[in-house]
């Protein structure tokens, strides 16, 4: 278990985080470009040290800032860490890179069955220069795994390589962190890769862990307006019935054509723009004053009815509502 | 694909394409001209030298008594020199390139002063820092030690006009290995000292050779300290100085030769190798 609870001084604002990962759980920590997501996991690898807290994993105590106090350093902490840069040593071999971590007499065997199965076999005499993005990666994740780290933390590893080997690589991370039941945190700021890796979603900004659940749960019950500004969430319609002030949010892969009362808002306006999205067409539909963006295939100057399926609604403070003033499904 | 049939150029055009190629290739005959003769300017006086000197010449001047006294009092202090160099300006030139130090201008201009002071120049100060009449030069008498016209004279002049090539050279070896490569080592277990040992000084071990052999280099050619503060006993410098005073200029060109055999093949062996190895890691 990974049970950190921590505070750190930042310039803009203290990060103040809480978060516990059972063994073998997989947790997407979400949010924006300097949320504060990348300082939390060198909080918990003992790279930046914080003001107030602590952090403990399988009951050992890593960081505890009250008496007695604790600073266990990053070497003795079991702790991977894979940032976006593989950061493989360039002077030495892939097999001595795979066993760099791996104590003074490291089992051949095992880092041969290790390189088979994250399909580095011939590569194990070549150097880290001759290697592709995604080999270099396979690479650094062989290397963590070999060294037993009690937990992994994923600082967006894979981002900036190519959807296709992203995908692959993600779920090469969940099978091999499964069969080792460790922690897992992977530090994400697009939802379809947080959603893809992690069994449970946290999302932070400006420091605050804002919710915590399911990937589901928070797509479809942001708790704030913020919450689900950040998960995708591009319009926002008044929903009177909510009280003053109500707000129904709609997300673009959430709306149906046509009217469908019993599944959720239904809206009609004229269509004013309208882009490729994807593999579809994203049209904005003007809705009185606001225009909420969603799929349709609708040139601008049309006029359309569509139904915003069970829309997540929030008062005028901007937290959600009770499931009884939403929208009926 | 297109099947067009292209037009045939204007005769204008033709000429002045033709010209184009013509012209570049002229330019890059002159350059590499241009280029070669700098690189034979720059070499001339080593090429001068074996113009010079005979076989016969060298081994005459070298034959003769106490002749090879010289050579082998510079190679004793010059490697003195690099073992001193090693153990304090390696720690210095890591905390430098690491920011470990406070106020790290301040620590940066103090090294470059020394480089930029004349070597004639450091050689009178030092005379001043560790003289006989000094507070130094009397600690080191009661270690029966003395700063002036003795073999530990010769070191510490050597020291003083090698350091900051090697501090500085260092400094540089070691920024460029990037510090997240030795958190990296750190996160899988490595305690500082043997991240250093096992990531740091390999990744650094090319700049570091280099720094060391032009250390070694201007080791070997110190001069102007050397001159104030250590004229006895003669390393190679001094006596190709007083040969050439005493008796002329075709006696000492031997020695000048010896001095280039022993400074040179160090560094054009260390930069072949750190080329070969910076070539390895880029694959």
């Amino acid at each position: 278990m990974l049970d950190a609870d921590v505070e750190v001084d930042r310039r803009e604002f203290t990060l103040a985080v809480a978060l516990r990962v059972a063994p073998g759980e997989r947790l997407a920590l979400f949010g924006p470009s300097g949320a504060g997501k990348t300082t939390v996991l060198e909080v918990i690898a003992g790279l930046v040290p914080p003001r107030r807290g602590h952090v403990l994993l399988d009951g050992r105590v890593l960081t505890r800032t009250s008496a007695p106090r604790r600073a266990v350093p990053p070497w003795q902490r079991r702790v991977g860490l894979l940032r976006q840069d593989p950061g493989l040593f360039p002077h030495l071999s892939v097999r001595q890179n795979l066993e760099y971590g791996a104590g003074p007499r490291p089992d051949r065997a095992r880092t041969e069955r290790l390189a088979a199965d994250l399909g580095l076999a011939g590569l194990l005499a070549a150097r880290p220069a001759g290697l592709s993005g995604g080999q270099a990666h396979r690479v650094a994740l062989g290397r963590l795994l070999l060294a037993r780290c009690a937990a992994l933390l994923l600082d967006e590893p894979y981002t900036g390589l190519d959807p296709g080997l992203r995908r692959v690589l993600t779920a090469l991370v969940r099978s091999l962190a499964a069969d080792r039941d460790i922690p897992v945190v992977l530090v994400a700021h697009e939802l379809a890769e947080a959603q893809a890796f992690a069994d449970r979603l946290a999302v932070l900004d400006r420091g605050r862990l804002v919710q915590d659940g399911t990937a589901d749960a928070v797509v479809r019950r942001p708790a704030s307006r913020r919450v689900a500004e950040l998960v995708g969430y591009l319009g926002f319609v008044p929903y009177p019935a909510g009280g003053r002030g109500a707000v129904a949010g709609v997300h673009p892969e959430r709306v149906l054509p046509g009217a469908h009362e019993e599944r959720g808002l239904v809206l009609s306006g004229q269509v004013r723009a309208s882009h490729p999205a994807g593999a579809g067409w994203e049209a904005g539909l003007a809705v009185g004053p606001d225009v909420v963006w969603c799929r349709l295939p609708e040139a601008p100057g049309a006029e359309a009815t569509v139904t915003v399926l069970d829309p997540p609604c929030f008062g005028a403070d901007g937290v959600l509502l009770p499931r009884a003033t939403q929208v009926s499904a | 694909m297109s099947w067009a049939v292209r037009p045939a150029p204007e005769p204008g055009q033709a000429s002045g394409a033709a010209l184009a190629p013509a012209l570049r290739s002229a330019s890059s005959v002159l350059s590499l001209a241009g280029a070669a003769v700098i690189w034979v300017a720059l070499l001339g006086p080593v090429i001068a030298l074996f113009f010079h000197v005979t076989p016969g010449t060298v081994s005459g001047a070298l034959s003769a008594p106490g002749a090879l006294t010289p050579l082998v009092v510079s190679l004793e202090a010059g490697g003195i020199t690099l073992a001193v160099l090693v153990c304090l300006g390696t720690p210095l030139a890591w905390m430098m390139a690491r920011g470990r130090l406070p106020v790290p201008r301040l620590w940066e201009a103090g090294v470059l002063a020394c480089l930029l002071l004349p070597p004639l120049v450091v050689g009178l100060l030092l005379i001043f820092m560790v003289g006989p009449l000094t507070p130094i030069g009397q600690l080191l008498g009661h270690v029966n030690l003395s700063a002036t016209n003795t073999f530990f004279a010769l070191v510490v002049a050597e020291v003083y006009e090698s350091a900051p090539y090697y501090v500085l050279g260092a400094q540089a070896a070691f920024a460029a290995v990037d510090p997240r490569m030795e958190q990296q080592a750190e996160l899988l277990g490595d305690r500082p000292s043997r991240a250093a040992r096992r990531v740091t000084l390999p990744l650094a071990a090319p700049g570091l050779a280099m720094a060391l052999t032009v250390a070694w280099a201007r080791a070997m050619g110190a001069f102007g300290a050397v001159l104030i503060i250590a004229y006895h006993p003669y390393g190679l410098p001094l006596q190709i100085w007083t040969t050439l005073q005493e008796t002329g200029l075709a006696s000492a060109l031997p020695f000048a030769l010896v001095l280039l055999v022993v400074a040179l093949p160090l560094p054009v062996a260390a930069y072949l190798w750190s080329a070969r190895a910076r070539c390895r890691r880029r694959g």
